[in-house]
């Protein structure tokens, strides 16, 4: 194998585990998955994507546009159908993935009415940066994509550890009833899962699109692949979905590359059976010690 | 639980009456209702191919309904049970000289055992968990049709299939419609039977209450493979029908995006009965494909009404027609027993 593909895995295992960040921070403090996220990812993308071609808006305006309106979506998400509807239903699973597959829908439909139903090509941040490896070359989004999702995960992990929020949501993550009764912001602590959520995958789907460009229908491969990293990669810890990320992408790279490109989609399902069949909580468990 | 037809009020001996007369008139005016819509399909081809869509959709979600609806297991594998129905008429078609309705026959028995085996391998899977691992299997069965190209035909498909022939006469369009929507009649009838059986109420026991269900010595496992498998089944007659009738299929033909509409199609309709669902197909068909206004927004006003009924309409058009039905019936009631009472009224009686 290349060391060239070497590269392109870890690009698209960055991208995919700044994904399941997302679905991380939003099953820790809401424990519900958030499947619309690989749509609003697509929505970010998009939104920069069109704003600098059809409107010629400067690079900088577009991006943060669209990360805006992919936390914007997140939090319209949740107040205004998984709160209700999860209030309704009595915390029965069932009617909010219903809504969330809703939500996944119309994002989507509504990206296409808006934005057109046509592949936007990317349009690369650093255009004349490139690394030279010697064996292999690394264009300028990769660097970018790479660098911003260190810098995402090292501030999410800080934000965790230090901030009251975060360490509210790590807290509510581990045991939900014990702080309610304590008093703690459950419901607001939802909110903001649900919206630095957004934030992250809006930065994941914006710095991917630069590269590989978007349609109105990427959200749903998206969602998908970030919803296996997270399963590989487990919630023990917050790099655990880093690491899901990078081996889903290994994997994929790898598998079309030895066995044939319908293989890959064989493989994915053989993946996700086999994880829930023997490792249901991911390579990476939080241990307690006694 | 039983939505009161509007026309079910002949006055019957009892209530047991009651509800048996309003079953024969649910039946009858639902078969009016499909003869109706065979009579408007008539030779017009846009009307034919709206029908015969709006049939295959209510097909797939009538396939749905016992495993999603009654049993609360949403399984998303269903594009690939919709596409083995019409795989099967058009390799039977091509392949071999067997008569097309063993076609049918054989779509059905292998998506149920496919179904059956993914439930399987899932069993111990539920919610968010076993939706994305079914719709992953939806993902691998789209790329098996684009890659095998030996029994599918790949990006090409099957084409030339040859119309259906029954009793020795071949089928024109019209009858084929025809048996379409008959069809939907027949499995939408037997499927709000089914709800109201013992089976189901023991399917819909076990979504609520589980544990209660094994405690009454009916094994869950079992009762939710029976039904993916007779759902799975189901669909498949809906691919193996939009197929025979299109007389070409592709692996473009079902796409995973059909899937997600057979979700909404039970919500729009509501999902206290069965004919929900196929009230469902018809709003989607109307929204996503005849609505010329709207151009390519149709899509887009299906998704926002989706979200408008979960959130403020949860039960869905005929939980509310149910409804009002309900209350202007006890409004009747009430005006004619005061009417009575007071003895002033000349009601006819």
């Amino acid at each position: 194998m290349s060391a060239q593909l070497w590269v392109s895995a870890v690009q698209i295992g960055c991208f995919f585990g700044l994904v399941a960040l997302g679905y991380y921070l939003v099953l820790e403090g809401a424990d519900f998955f958030n499947f619309a996220l690989g749509p609003f990812a697509m929505f970010s993308g998009l939104t920069t994507s069109w704003l600098m071609a059809e409107r010629g808006w400067p690079l900088g305006f577009a991006a943060v546009l669209g990360i805006a309106v992919a936390a914007l979506l997140a939090v319209v998400t949740e107040v205004a159908l998984v709160r209700p509807i999860d209030a309704r239903s009595g915390g029965g699973e069932l009617p909010s993935l219903i809504a969330v597959v809703a939500v996944l829908f119309a994002v989507e439909q509504l990206a296409g009415t808006l934005f057109g139903r046509h592949l936007m090509p990317g349009r690369s941040w650093l255009p004349d940066t490139s690394l030279d490896l010697g064996v292999a070359t690394v264009d300028g989004q990769t660097l970018v994509l790479v660098a911003a999702t260190l810098v995402t995960f090292t501030g999410v992990w800080l934000w965790m550890r230090k901030s009251r929020y975060g360490r509210i949501l790590r807290a509510v993550g581990s045991n939900r009833e014990a702080a309610r009764t304590l008093g703690m912001p459950v419901g607001r602590v939802r909110l903001v899962a649900f919206a630095l959520a957004g934030l992250v995958v809006g930065l994941a789907g914006n710095l991917f699109s630069a590269k590989a460009g978007v349609s109105f229908q990427s959200g749903f491969g998206w969602a998908l692949s970030g919803f296996l990293a997270m399963v590989i990669g487990g919630t023990g810890s917050v790099w655990a979905p880093l690491a899901g990320g990078l081996l889903l992408a290994l994997a994929q790279t790898l598998v079309p590359y030895y066995l044939g490109s319908a293989s890959l989609d064989y493989a994915v399902l053989a993946v996700a059976i086999l994880f829930f069949a023997l490792r249901p909580s991911g390579l990476f468990v939080r241990r307690v010690r006694v | 639980m039983t939505a009161v037809s509007a026309h079910g009020e002949t006055p019957h001996a009892g209530p047991a009456g009651r509800l048996r007369s309003a079953e024969t008139a649910r039946v009858l005016g639902t078969l009016a209702l499909t003869l109706g819509v065979i009579a408007w399909a008539g030779g017009d081809l846009f009307r034919q191919d709206l029908a015969i869509l709006g049939a295959t959709y209510a097909l797939l979600a009538l396939g749905m309904y016992m495993p999603f609806n009654l049993a609360g297991v949403l399984s998303l594998a269903y594009s690939a049970y919709v596409a083995i129905g019409g795989y099967a008429v058009g390799l039977v078609a091509t392949k071999t000289g067997w008569p097309l309705p063993l076609a049918f026959l054989l779509g059905a028995v292998a998506s149920a055992a496919l179904a059956v085996a993914l439930g399987f391998a899932t069993r111990r899977l539920s919610g968010f968990y076993l939706a994305a691992v079914t719709l992953l299997f939806g993902v691998a069965f789209q790329s098996f049709l684009l890659d095998a190209k030996g029994i599918t035909g790949g990006a090409l498909g099957i084409g030339s299939i040859r119309p259906l022939t029954l009793f020795g006469a071949e089928l024109d369009r019209l009858s084929l419609i025809a048996l379409a929507l008959l069809t939907v009649w027949i499995v939408a009838v037997a499927m709000d039977r089914v709800r109201r059986s013992p089976f189901g109420v023991a399917l819909q026991s076990s979504r609520d209450v589980p544990a209660a269900v094994e405690a009454a010595g009916v094994g869950v496992p079992a009762l939710r493979l029976t039904v993916l498998g007779a759902g799975a089944a189901v669909a498949s007659l809906g691919g193996a029908l939009f197929t025979t009738a299109n007389q070409t299929i592709g692996p473009d033909t079902f796409t995973l995006h059909l899937v997600t509409l057979a979700i909404f199609m039970p919500l729009l309709g509501g999902q206290g009965s069965a004919w929900g669902a196929v009230l469902g197909a018809v709003l989607v068909v109307q929204l996503t494909f005849n609505l010329q206004i709207f151009e390519r927004a149709g899509s887009l006003i299906f998704g926002v009404a989706v979200l408008a009924v979960l959130v403020i309409a949860p039960r869905g058009i005929l939980g509310y027609a149910g409804q009002a039905a309900r209350w202007l019936h006890r409004r009747l009631a009430r005006a004619r027993g005061t009417a009575q009472g007071t003895g002033s009224g000349g009601t006819a009686r």
